[in-house]
């Protein structure tokens, strides 16, 4: 209630104004000219992106093994991928992954970025906020090849950073096998994703919040609001766009994520880490069995696009309700 | 209860506290980022050792003696400025094309609210999407066709769209919430559509652009499939796929990739830490009272 | 209540916004221009680049051999093949021979896109086997080389043994036309660290059950015998070695050539039982599945594992890395067939601009002096004189070879009937170290191989 109370002079504004604002907003919108501005993505769209995902979906209909003569087998490729059990149990690690690509390290990042912003950064000073940033954001700049190389050191059996660092502390019982044991590999590969992940919504939410007018914070303050209810009550909603964008970018990189399953474990041991990405281009690349990958590329294209889809009709639903 | 004598009294039951509770907060802050960056010390650690050293201590052991042999070899074997000037090359146009890109699409999606523009940007995301490995083979032969197998300026291209579909669909939905009050007054000072856009919506989104400059910047950096299958040439060659080199068919020299590791994540976190002070500089500009 | 808030607040602030923007724009005019400045000057750069770029490769004069590898320099087919190309030269006043190190994964994955262009080089280095050299001469990507090799002589050099790897007909390996030719053998054996054997009192195995008599030695004493690891081609090896000890020649041919393998046979069988076993038993640590390759060399060099069974591409890295103990190696007792075979191919794509240039550098490649110091650098070369071998050791894996190949010894590798299915062999023998079933592990190859197969 305490804080309602600053909001003073936009009170004046009644519902009446909105609505003739906004029904005068859309009489002027019709002809300024910004369709035009679409031209130059859509054509390029339209080279890059439309005529290639085409011709994918023209081989996935081939026997074809990235050169020379395609064979034409309809839709062998497809039923073929409905019957393989490797590519279907492998989804249910997706999801996994996508808790770990986009639920935590969002969530840890909205956190983190009001910390970092609305109280180290007041108390200690911006300089200090963003030498911590910089330090959370780095993992996203390693090279993945690098990254495979030193996480194998620390997750290795033995006498690896992880279980050395155990048996120091006295918990010489919980060392393992991290990427190994079938019943560990997932989840660690899970911990490293967050590892590498934070950094990305962490710096797109610092820089949302500068958009922010600082006045907001301000009257909070004022208003004697502690930490907690000025991140439910000011970061989260102002953050709100950043935050679909962010998770929704984080989920479609978790499904297509096959570079890290790659430097990991190769989908090891057995198939406990295959991921459908993996799975794709496995089979565009190691068994060039192009026509098999390019049905699996096309499959995983229309979940992922559906996904986004409803994801994003979501979002926009949301906003235009709250305009 | 009053909104003052509640401050006060809160205040004064906090005081202790208030004291110690920033200081344990940086203090788990700093461990945390310590933590973070450790891995980065044990690339270090191990592209300074020499590969009989790693042989017989392994890579946890701090090295015996400080070699550069291995950061010395590795640069003259990849002939390292050529390919580092690549990929400067690569990512900085890819990150300015696909700024300028972006801010033209969301610019008719957020601000303008083109009709259906939820099943354009839809479209557009298609591009971050798509699993990569399905567009090698058809911009293989598309690039071919037109003589840019080979090329630097085919992946920049290729990247521009691809990375651009993250900036629209994330301008769309900031400038979607821009405040509709300022475009009003810029029209009513006259000024026109392409107008608006260079002097008020660019503006006031720079910190957001400055963070996607840097994303797309570091992103296609760190870019491998298409590159790889793109650059055949060893003078077209970027970072990442030179990388590689350190690993044989059946053997990896692994002081040699941590060297070539060091080299590769080095320009870019350079980058980053350049481009991160840029990004607070632009807030106190926005926030002049 | 938060809502109201929001939108009460952003109310409020609007003013201030619209105050803020006049401050805002104006400093920002100098930023911005500045910015597309850097935008230009960059995007000029890039194109000017691009320009003079593809202008100096649209020229190739025909006096320069482009050649491509992906050996490291230090390596013995790195050093070789730089005399190789120093002969070359001076064969061949006023050509250069313009050499790119590639690496591995890019021309693993990229060989058939490059050399379906007219980016391809004149000669490269390629792997053997079905899923890589037979598919590319299969795609009509390769040169056919066989009159050369009469032409030349080279299958007077190389056995019979090596040849199966060089000549392909409709992609299988084994018969047909010349596609590549090898400069150099490779094949598996056990290193093992004699400082160890001494200490422990073991003799060097000559039966297999010394061979487990020596193990069971190892595990007593604490010791992991076998130096593994599960997530790379050392453990496929491992399961291929035991089944060729219980195989014969014509298993070998069935399984490799004629796809026509039962992985439910007596060998297959017994492989996977007794690599579960040899696990339960401790000869291979449990926990070597998720390491690779590099990481079991780094054991071995460690000095921490008695012994390590893997191929002789080891054989010069140990030669100079290991300085704290005394190594040497034995053939898997008691079998007569190990996994090897001729080394990876020098092959001439179609798109080829140099051809004749590029047969008379594989003929320089096996020249006496060349193939010398493939010899004496720690490699198994093709075509060396014995007699100019001086390292002992080098000479005991010429020899061991050379045994080998005259009993026909050579079995291959357990990946290469089918594209891809090194994958589904690190799969399967992961879940063996792990100890899942045995059967479920050899139907999941059954399945794959005959999938492979039919495509």
């Amino acid at each position: 209630m305490t804080v309602a109370g600053t909001a003073g002079p936009a009170q004046v504004a009644s519902p009446d104004i909105a609505r003739r604002e906004s029904r005068r907003r859309r009489g002027k919108r019709v002809d300024r000219g910004y369709p035009l501005f679409l031209l130059p993505g859509a054509a390029l769209f339209l080279v890059v992106i439309a005529v290639p995902f085409g011709m994918n979906v023209w081989i996935s209909f081939n026997r074809w093994q990235g050169i020379g003569p395609m064979t034409w087998v309809g839709l062998g490729n497809y039923r073929r991928l409905l019957a393989d059990s490797v590519f279907w149990s492998s989804f249910w690690h997706n999801v996994l992954l996508i808790v770990a690509m986009a639920v935590v390290p969002t969530m840890i990042g909205l956190v983190v970025a009001a910390a970092l912003f609305d109280y180290l950064g007041k108390k200690f000073g911006p300089r200090t906020a963003s030498v911590l940033r910089a330090c959370l954001y780095l993992p996203q700049v390693m090279p993945l090849a690098v990254m495979g190389v030193v996480w194998g050191w620390i997750l290795a059996p033995g006498n690896g950073v992880l279980n050395s660092a155990l048996r120091d502390v006295g918990l010489g019982s919980l060392t393992h096998d991290w990427l190994g044991d079938p019943k560990s590999a997932l989840y660690a590969i899970m911990a490293v994703m967050v590892w590498i992940q934070i950094g990305f919504p962490l710096v797109v939410f610092m820089a949302g919040l500068q958009r922010i007018d600082p006045v907001l914070y301000e009257a909070a303050e004022l208003d004697g609001a502690s930490w907690a209810r000025r991140f439910r009550h000011v970061t989260v909603p102002q953050i709100r766009p950043e935050f679909y964008v962010v998770l929704l970018m984080c989920t479609i990189a978790a499904l297509k994520a096959f570079a890290p399953i790659y430097v990991l474990t190769h989908g090891g041991p057995g198939y406990s880490t295959d991921i459908p990405s993996y799975f794709s281009y496995q089979n565009f690349f190691e068994k060039t069995q192009v026509g098999y990958g390019a049905a699996t590329a096309t499959v995983l294209a229309l979940i992922t696009l559906i996904i986004t889809a409803v994801f994003i009709s979501l979002q926009f639903r949301r906003r235009d309700e709250e305009d | 209860m009053s909104v003052y004598t509640a401050r006060l009294a809160r205040d004064h039951t906090r005081t202790r506290p208030r004291r110690t509770y920033p200081l344990l907060v940086l203090t788990g802050f700093v461990i945390l980022a310590l933590l973070m960056i450790a891995p980065f010390g044990l690339v270090a650690m191990n592209a300074i050792k020499t590969s009989t050293d790693y042989a017989a201590h392994g890579p946890l052991a701090l090295p015996r003696y400080l070699s550069l042999d291995n950061l010395k070899a590795f640069w003259n074997l990849v002939d390292f400025g050529q390919v580092l000037l690549n990929s400067a090359l690569i990512s900085g146009a890819v990150a300015i094309l696909a700024v300028l890109l972006s801010v033209l699409n969301a610019y008719a999606l957020g601000i303008g609210r083109v009709s259906g523009r939820t099943w354009i940007l839809i479209a557009f995301l298609i591009a971050n999407l798509l699993p990569q490995e399905g567009l090698v083979y058809p911009l293989y032969y598309l690039a071919k066709q037109v003589g840019m197998y080979d090329t630097r300026t085919a992946v920049i291209i290729i990247f521009t769209v691809i990375q651009s579909a993250f900036g629209t669909y994330l301008l769309s939905s900031v400038l979607g919430a821009f405040p509709r009050e300022i475009l009003e007054a810029a029209r009513i000072d006259g000024a026109g559509t392409w107008r608006i856009l260079w002097r008020v919506v660019v503006p006031v989104s720079r910190p957001t652009l400055t963070v996607l400059l840097t994303f797309f910047f570091i992103w296609t950096w760190n870019e491998f499939l298409l590159p790889l299958v793109f650059l055949v040439s060893n003078q077209n060659q970027t970072v990442p796929v030179a990388l590689g080199v350190a690993q044989g068919e059946h053997i990896v020299d692994v002081t040699m990739q941590a060297a070539s590791g060091l080299l590769g994540i080095l320009p870019a976190v350079a980058f980053f830490l350049i481009f991160q002070r840029t990004l607070t500089r632009g807030v106190t500009v926005g926030a002049v009272k | 209540m938060p809502n109201l808030i929001g939108r009460a607040t952003r109310r409020a602030s609007v003013t201030a916004h619209m105050r803020n923007q006049a401050a805002a724009v104006m400093p920002a005019t100098g930023r911005s221009r500045r910015t597309t400045l850097i935008a230009v000057s960059l995007l000029a750069a890039t194109t000017a680049l691009t320009a003079c770029n593809s202008s100096g490769s649209g020229s190739s004069s025909a006096k320069t051999l482009t050649l491509w590898h992906y050996e490291a320099a230090d390596s013995a087919m790195g050093l070789a093949w730089s005399q190789a190309v120093k002969d070359f030269e001076a064969a061949h006043p006023g050509v250069t021979v313009k050499v790119e190190t590639k690496t591995f994964e890019q021309l693993q994955k990229t060989a058939p896109m490059v050399l379906n262009s007219s980016n391809a080089p004149d000669i490269l280095e390629y792997n053997k086997g079905n899923a890589t050299a037979g598919l590319l001469s299969k795609q009509g990507l390769l040169t056919d080389l066989t009159p050369q090799v009469t032409q030349y002589g080279w299958d007077k050099k190389l056995s019979s043994n090596i040849a199966v790897t060089s000549r392909y007909s409709n992609g299988t390996m084994g018969s047909g036309g010349w596609y590549g030719i090898p400069n150099y053998a490779e094949y598996a054996m056990v290193y093992y660290n004699v400082d160890l054997f001494n200490k422990y009192k073991v003799p060097v195995p000559k039966s297999f059950a010394d061979f487990t008599t020596a193990m069971d030695t190892f595990v007593k004493a604490g010791i992991t015998p076998l130096a593994n690891a599960g997530a790379e081609y050392p453990a496929q090896q491992y399961l291929y070695d035991l089944a060729l000890s219980k195989a014969d020649p014509k298993w070998v041919t069935d399984y490799q050539i004629n796809g026509k393998a039962d992985f439910h046979d007596a060998a297959w069988s017994y492989a996977a039982n007794t690599l579960t076993d040899w696990v339960k038993k401790g000869y291979i640590a449990k926990d070597s599945v998720s390491l690779k390759a590099t990481d079991m060399g780094s054991t071995f060099e460690s000095g921490k594992s008695p012994m390590m069974v893997s191929g002789s591409w080891w054989y010069g890295t140990f030669e100079s890395e290991i300085k704290n103990f005394t190594w040497d190696t034995f053939l898997w007792p008691g079998s007569g067939l190990v996994p090897g075979s001729g080394g990876n191919l020098w092959v001439v794509p179609t798109k080829s601009k140099n051809k004749q240039l590029a047969y008379d550098f594989i003929n320089t490649t096996l020249q006496k002096d060349v193939q010398d110091i493939i010899a004496n650098k720690g490699a198994v070369p093709v075509a060396a004189d014995p007699a100019d071998v001086t390292d002992p050791k080098a000479k005991k894996l010429i020899q061991n070879y050379t045994t080998l190949a005259a009993s026909n010894g050579l079995a291959y590798y357990p990946d290469w009937p089918v594209p891809g299915f090194y994958d589904t062999l690190t799969a399967a023998t992961q879940d063996l170290i792990n100890g899942k079933d045995s059967n479920s592990a050899l139907g999941s190859l059954q399945t794959a191989y005959q999938q492979g197969r039919s495509q």
